[in-house]
């Protein structure tokens, strides 16, 4: 055994002197044969020349003990080396390849990059998989209400019955603004408020200091802060002593008590991440099951060993229905879920995800359909080496690997490239997908995107040689070998193979253009949406003074304190009305168009019993409101500066609202409970709220001194650049407010924009899918009828010879691109008219099967593609017979 | 006497028998196989290096380049003792073969 050992040592460490003394072995074989063969009586010719045949090919002897000595690896480097220098001497078609490939991985790569951030990577805590989001879910209308909030009733009442989580915490919406201090502007916190559960649940620990505990959840002792990682770096330079300090907000400040890791972010990979957890607090009416419903909290828990979800649902439904018996009014429409937490942070995106994950999956099987027929096209042409391979003892597999082996170099190199190209494209993407897609700030080109490329490429080579391989080594047999070596003759083989390859593409091609087709008309629709407004050049922004507290110790009570802030909230307004660059400016209160807020109020009409649950959107404008926004006025008059405080109290409503409430009757002089009584004074048109994809909403507006504003967002139309203009608007406000933080500055047009983000980035993903599928499907279309012209050469110049005018040669070529194409453009388009209504939802106001979307792609499609078989053709059609027969 | 093409896999046996005898270079071989068989059996020169090459990676032999006789240089290959091992396991299970040929042959 051991003595084997030995020799299998030594033979592997002696493989590479070996291997060169094989020759000298053969040699000398030779040369004792030739000895005795004149021994034996020849000639010295003749000795030598029966030695030589008894022995058969010195190379192939020689050839066939390197191999076996070979190692595994020093094989793979010679492949390697073979494949890298066949692939050198044909460079157009190793370019073409390297192209097609890159572009393939190279989107692949980058599209799994945001899949892989945003959905599928696991949450960076601890034991993750145990963490689950438990839910309110509206089951009368899934759809409306996804983000599944919980009321802090329900809340409270959870976590005090349930026995399967080891831990429950609630997280909710909180604002730190931070006064100015010194030098520095004053700053707005991304505040989240937290039960003191929240860390454990999430089995983090602070770096420094502590986390909250249950005392700190009362109003008393909620005057603490933990802060994050990015904020200590920030504000205080990383300093330990941070511990104890102030964060000196607004109202009051907050001790900090902890910090906590880098790696610990809530919520996970944002793009603009939380910088304090304060301890929520639980209200009197939050303990209360009154009639009044907020859901606000998301909750969140860690299963207990050996509880299955499953089991935590079941007893989170039992809690449930026994706290629907103690209060019917609560649970009509609602029921508890659990949900594995990734599945929670992921759902609003998973299936849009997904699909950009298969339009990318079309186009890289369009690549590999395209690298298959270049492949085919390139083993048919080598012919020649076949044979004389395949004559110096090549096996089948042999044959195989050098196929495989030039497949998988293109596919590493396009991979490669293909890498780099996608960490490149991976910034450029991010900002334009929309902010509220969760993780975007875990995105990136990593090493598990570049496994996911390497095994890509992999696959792909596999893929795409497959065919050809089988050819390749299939023909070896019955190759007509002195035909072959002859010239540049091509092997026997069914040429409808490579038909069927180039329809493949075509048809996955038609399916991704339909596709694209359909995102782009989508999004021309959204755009071009009538909002009721003009959001262009009109910057809007928020100026919310800290209620309960006036700027100057002036104040007396909440009354005074309204009066006052209503009275700088004017001067605001007049400043910003006077600053070079501003058109027409108002201050408003309620929820502004395009921002995604929303104030309603109940809302009556004297004399009349209207149906429950009829409100009103709640504005309160100064007179210049509709003027700023490009509003038009259709009856009646709009507010002056005459509707003030003690005035008569006058609404103006919207068309929604007056068809609604008044059909068929002026509401003009009409009065309406819309807090107090008002009359009717103007009615303004509609203006869809909630974006282009939404209705008008029934609005209704009141003078903004004649309401009870204590802060409002002030908006200005500009004529000029809205960066020239906001240090202007900014002193203006911190004239009469100090210090005061601005959260919200930004341009209703920026609103609207990311209202559309998700159908703008669809629109250009998906369109630049399908344009990538079809300039590959015509690279194809292109590389097989050339190669087909190439072929025919001969053929053509013969024909052309005996009389065939250009234009017949031309139509035979372009007649055999033509199958092809439509051929795949009617496969392409049955395809699509079924994978079609699976993106409907992603789609807006057109239908899967819109026939002038199909049409367009099918022209599109005929025309580049014989318009990448004509060049080829061309040449064909001008072949020179002389030239052509002389090839022979 | 028309020479018998070597049954699959007998070439190795073939091989450590020549070399139990002492160690030899290729051609010696060659020729040993054809003395030893009166002329019947003739190793295909060609698959006669790959199966020697093949038995030393398995360690069943072991080679050295030397001088031979006219001083030229040449591959001798010795057996091993883990090749004699071999070749009496496979000489054994070749007469076994051998014997239920001739049975299944001369069956009247």
């Amino acid at each position: 055994m051991l003595n084997r050992l030995r020799a299998y040592i030594r033979g592997v460490t002696l493989r590479n002197r070996i291997a060169e003394e094989l020759d000298d072995e053969v040699a000398f074989h030779l040369q004792q044969e030739i000895d005795a063969n004149v021994g034996r009586g020849m000639t010295p010719a003749e000795a030598a020349r029966r030695a030589r045949a008894d022995l058969g090919g010195v190379a192939q002897i020689t050839e066939s003990v390197r191999e076996l000595r070979a190692l595994p690896l020093a094989k793979l480097a010679r492949d390697l080396k073979y494949a890298c220098r066949s692939l050198r001497a044909a460079p157009g078609f190793t370019m073409v390849a390297v192209i097609v490939l890159t572009l393939g991985i190279g989107s692949a790569t980058a599209v799994y990059s945001l899949v892989d951030g945003i959905v599928l990577r696991g949450l960076p805590f601890r034991d993750a998989g145990r963490l689950v989001a438990v839910g309110e879910l509206n089951f009368k209308d899934p759809a409306a209400f996804d983000s599944r909030l919980v009321a802090p009733q329900n809340f409270i009442d959870w976590q005090a019955r349930q026995s399967v989580f080891s831990g429950m915490a609630a997280i909710g919406y909180a604002g730190v603004h931070l006064r100015a201090e010194g030098d520095r502007e004053p700053e707005i916190l991304r505040a989240q408020a937290v039960t003191s559960e929240f860390f454990t649940v999430l089995g983090a620990s602070p770096v420094l200091g502590r986390t909250f505990t249950r005392e700190n959840e009362v109003a008393a002792g909620a005057r603490v802060a933990v802060i994050s990682h990015g904020l200590w770096q920030r504000r205080f330079g990383g300093a330990p002593s941070v511990i104890g300090q102030q964060l000196p907000g607004q109202l009051a400040d907050f001790e900090i008590l902890g910090v906590m890791p880098a790696s610990f972010a809530y919520p996970v990979g944002a793009l603009e991440p939380t910088d304090v957890w304060l301890p929520s607090v639980f209200e009197a009416e939050d303990r209360v099951r009154a009639n009044s419903f907020g859901y606000r909290l998301q909750v969140i828990a860690r299963l207990k060993d050996r509880v299955s979800l499953t089991q935590a649902q079941a007893q989170m439904d039992q809690i449930t229905a026994a706290l629907a018996a103690e209060t019917p009014r609560w649970f009509t429409d609602r029921r508890a879920t659990v949900e594995p937490l990734q599945d929670a942070v992921t759902r609003p995106v998973r299936r849009w995800m997904l699909m950009l994950l298969a339009a990318v999956a079309f186009v890289l099987l369009i690549a590999c359909a395209n690298l298959a027929t270049l492949m085919l096209a390139r083993v048919h042409a080598r012919g020649r080496e076949l044979v004389i391979r395949s004559a110096l003892g090549a096996s089948r597999w042999d044959l195989v690997r050098v196929v495989l082996v030039e497949g998988l170099v293109l596919s590493f190199a396009g991979a490669a490239l293909g890498a780099f190209a996608a960490w490149a494209a991976v910034d450029a993407v991010r900002p334009l997908l929309p902010a509220e897609v969760p993780r975007l700030g875990a995105v990136a080109v990593n090493l598990r995107v570049l496994s996911a490329a390497a095994l890509a490429a992999v696959a792909c080579a596999l893929v795409f040689t497959a065919v050809p391989a089988l050819q390749f080594a299939g023909r070896a047999a019955g190759a007509p070998a002195a035909r072959l070596l002859r010239g540049n003759a091509a092997l026997p083989g069914p040429r409808w193979v490579r038909g069927v390859f180039v329809t493949v593409e075509v048809a996955l091609a038609v399916v991704l253009l339909v596709g694209s087709g359909l995102f782009v008309a989508s999004f021309a629709r959204v755009a071009t949406v009538d909002l009721g407004i003009d959001p262009t050049s009109v910057l809007s922004v928020r100026v919310r003074p800290p209620v309960g507290t006036c700027p100057n110790q002036r104040c007396t009570s909440w009354e005074v304190a309204q009066q006052r802030n209503r009275g700088l909230l004017q001067e605001v307004l007049d400043r910003a009305r006077a600053t070079p660059g501003v058109e027409s400016a108002a201050m408003m209160h309620g929820g502004l168009p395009l921002r995604g807020d929303l104030q309603t109020i109940d809302f009556g009409i004297p004399g009349r019993t209207l149906p429950r649950g009829q409100d009103l959107d709640y504005n309160a404008i100064t007179p210049d409101y509709f003027r700023v926004l490009h509003v038009p006025l259709l009856r009646g008059r709009s507010f002056t500066d005459e509707d003030r405080a003690g005035s008569e109290p006058v609404a103006i409503i919207n068309e929604a609202a007056a068809q609604r409430f008044f059909p068929g009757e002026d509401p003009i002089g009409k009065t309406i409970s819309f807090q107090g009584v008002r009359r009717i004074v103007g009615v303004v048109g509609s203006i869809r709220h909630d974006g282009p994809e939404a209705n008008w909403r029934r609005q209704g507006f009141m003078p903004f001194h004649q309401s009870t504003a204590v802060g409002g967002t002030l908006v200005v139309r500009l004529s000029r650049e809205p960066g020239a203009v906001l240090p202007a608007i900014k002193a203006a406000i911190w004239s009469q407010f100090p210090g005061l933080g601005l959260p919200d500055v930004e341009t209703l047009e920026r609103y609207r924009s990311q209202l559309i983000a998700e159908r703008r980035f669809n629109m250009l993903a998906i369109g630049l899918l399908g344009m990538l599928g079809i300039a590959i499907a015509c690279t194809g279309i292109y590389g097989v009828i050339g190669y087909l012209v190439t072929q025919r050469t001969q053929e053509i110049g013969v024909r052309m010879a005996l009389g065939a005018m250009p234009a017949m040669i031309l139509r035979s070529v372009l007649g055999h691109a033509a199958v092809c194409v439509l051929l795949g453009l009617g496969v392409g388009l049955m395809g699509a008219w079924l994978v079609s209504t699976l993106i409907a939802g992603f789609l807006f106001e057109i239908g899967p099967h819109n026939p002038i979307v199909y049409a367009a792609v099918a022209v599109l499609l005929v025309a580049t593609g014989l318009l990448a078989a004509a060049v080829p053709a061309r040449r064909a059609s001008r072949v020179d017979p002389l030239t052509a027969l002389r090839l022979e | 006497m028309p020479r018998t093409d070597l049954l699959q896999g007998t070439l190795d046996l073939l091989l450590l028998r020549v070399l139990s005898t002492g160690p030899n270079h290729g051609w010696g071989i060659a020729n040993r196989i054809r003395q030893m068989s009166a002329d019947g059996l003739a190793a295909s020169q060609g698959s006669l290096y790959p199966a020697l090459h093949r038995l030393e990676l398995r360690g069943d032999v072991r080679s050295e380049m030397t001088a031979s006789e006219n001083n030229r240089r040449a591959r001798v290959y010795t057996i091993t003792r883990a090749g004699r091992k071999r070749l009496e396991s496979e000489q054994r299970s070749w007469e076994r073969f051998a014997l239920s040929m001739r049975r299944v042959l001369d069956h009247e």
